[in-house]
């Protein structure tokens, strides 16, 4: 048997909360990545999802268990995983191809004129070909979600870690952004694991929906094969019977999450006054 | 205060100000209302300083006096540059040597001044060394800043993109330490100068600290006055070329809080 591209085994990662107390953000999860296939994790908020898309990317040890990279533990930086990350990661001294090809700048220094048609080739996917020469400030929050996509795929990794990376969109960009991704992801055997609070873009996209429990010491409540044929056309797929069945039993799932971190919420806000 | 600033109406405005001090005062010389032995007089400074430029003698004092200028201010920045990185990115060391630079720091540095001319005895290298104590701790203490406040996020997109530490200081850090970087540049530039005319003044035999000495030595104000104009023209005019490189430097910033902030004033 191949070795998963990403594995999780039963890791823990615990921040010094304040007063010199320990929070305990998520605890025990395992979890496996088949190479080439596209996972989501969905949960309620603060449950822990930045946290293990930290941790498969080498930027956050665990507290106690292993994270596994194609069956080697991962020490350090996550040399074969890029991320894009929930906060704005642009560099906004670079220009937006600047931005795009910066990994070819990293690792092919001298081949500026290849990484430059590169750039633009893949600013033209992302429809921002003529906002080459802009600087990040000057585009929109949908438009820098672009770049940082393109930034991400061009440096062809064999996983791609992605941490909401359209909530900030429009429903019309987000819909073109998501059939990208499924396009760009389809055949090029990439393994994708993609945080989202949507579970509707969750099911719509993934081989298989993972979810939380609330924190703090979230827990992996669930795993979900979703089982709709591919290639899949996100706009129809959603009217689909066999959508709104495997919605409704994960919904019934997260659902209980939400509640229990919404009535947290409530609690530590009562005895916080 | 956003538009003023662009209008003809500001520069009216300053140039006027600037006038009627100055009229005030050759006006109060003229009057005896102020002393000439003590105040001199607008027209007799300006007249000193067109005498000294087109003679030509005060050229070999400035010329030295910039060069000690510039020559601390390249080693006070280049030093604080290349401590405050290290000291930025190696957390043990700056720990372990903290106490000692703001020891060193909260000296005044002018009481430094006599010991550097026995050290290096009355040549520039006294006076460069006194600018350079003045302008290193200003640009190290801003580039420390600068690379310890990098937004995390950035810095970790950059390493996941394959960012060995060196592209990471090339690409990252000293971009995103510029701003602070130029902050204090602006406030070297002008310290640096203030520095080396200090070591002169206390003793050298060029530069126009000792002009300005000479002239006090006879009780000539016309001269020491002449001299702190000298100096101001150059401060202004080396500021603005500053002012440029910085906002070439930093075009990529929808407004350089520096120069919004001076705005702000
Ligand atoms: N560096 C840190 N120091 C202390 N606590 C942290 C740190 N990073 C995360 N946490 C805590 O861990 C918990 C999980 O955070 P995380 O960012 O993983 O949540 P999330 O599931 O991504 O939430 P969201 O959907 O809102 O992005 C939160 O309660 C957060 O306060
Ligand atoms: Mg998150």
């Amino acid at each position: 048997m191949t070795p998963s591209a990403v594995s999780l085994e039963a890791v823990t990662a615990r921040f010094a909360g304040p007063g010199g107390t320990e929070y305990t953000a998520v605890e025990g999860v395992t979890l496996d990545v088949a190479e080439g296939a596209f996972v989501s994790l969905v949960g309620p908020s603060g449950c822990g999802k930045s946290t293990l898309l930290n941790m498969a990317a080498g930027l956050l040890a665990p507290s106690v268990g292993t994270v596994r990279i194609f069956g080697d533990p991962l020490r350090g930086i996550n040399r074969r995983a890029t991320c894009m990350f929930q906060q704005e990661a642009l560099l906004p001294w670079k220009t937006v191809l600047d931005n795009v090809t910066l990994s070819l700048t990293f690792r092919k220094p001298r081949e500026r004129k290849q990484s430059e048609e590169l750039g633009r080739l893949w600013l033209k996917r992302v429809g921002l070909e003529e906002f080459a020469d802009r600087f990040p400030y000057q585009l929109s929050g949908g438009m820098r979600k672009r770049v940082a996509m393109a930034q991400n795929w061009i440096a062809g990794p064999d996983i791609l870690l992605m941490d909401e990376p359209f909530s900030a969109l429009d429903i019309h960009t987000r819909l073109r952004m998501e059939g990208e991704i499924l396009n760009l992801w389809a055949g090029s055997n990439k393994t994708v694991l993609f945080v989202t609070h949507d579970l509707e873009e969750a099911i719509a996209l993934s081989d298989e929906v993972l979810v939380l429990s609330a924190g703090p010491a979230g827990r992996l409540v669930g795993r979900y094969p979703v089982d709709l044929p591919r290639p899949r056309n996100l706009i129809d797929i959603r009217a689909e019977p066999r959508f709104a069945d495997l919605y409704r039993s994960i919904w019934t799932d997260l659902r209980e999450e939400v509640l229990k971190s919404y009535e947290r919420a409530d609690y530590e806000r009562r005895h916080a006054s | 205060m956003n538009a003023p600033k662009h209008s003809p109406w500001i520069w009216v405005g300053q140039a006027a100000i600037g006038a009627s001090a100055l009229g005030l005062w050759e006006w109060g010389a003229r009057a005896g209302t102020l002393d000439k032995f003590f105040f001199s007089r607008p027209s007799d400074v300006a007249a000193r300083v067109w005498q000294w430029v087109t003679s030509g003698s005060i050229w070999p004092h400035l010329g030295v006096t910039l060069l000690e200028a510039l020559l601390a201010f390249t080693i006070g920045v280049f030093l604080g540059v290349l401590l405050g990185f290290l000291l930025a990115r190696t957390p043990t060391a700056a720990v372990l040597l903290e106490p000692y630079i703001r020891m060193f720091n909260a000296l005044p540095r002018v009481v430094l001044a006599p010991i550097f001319l026995l050290w290096f005895g009355l040549g520039i290298w006294s006076k460069v060394t006194l600018g350079v104590t003045v302008v290193f701790f200003i640009v190290f203490f801003n580039t420390y800043r600068g690379v310890k406040e990098v937004d995390p996020v950035i810095v970790n997109n950059a390493r996941m993109l394959g960012a060995s530490e060196s592209q990471l200081i090339r690409h990252v850090l000293v971009p995103s330490a510029l701003t602070w970087i130029f902050s204090s540049l602006h406030i070297s530039i002008g310290f640096a100068m203030i520095s080396v005319v200090v070591g002169e003044y206390l003793g050298s035999s060029k530069g126009v600290g000792y002009v300005i000495s000479q002239a006090e030595g006879v009780f000539d104000t016309t001269g020491v006055f002449a001299g702190m104009t000298v100096l101001a023209a150059v401060v202004l005019m080396v500021g603005a070329a500053v002012e440029r490189l910085e906002r070439w430097l930093l075009r990529w910033k929808p407004e350089s809080p520096i120069r919004a902030g001076e705005r702000d004033l």
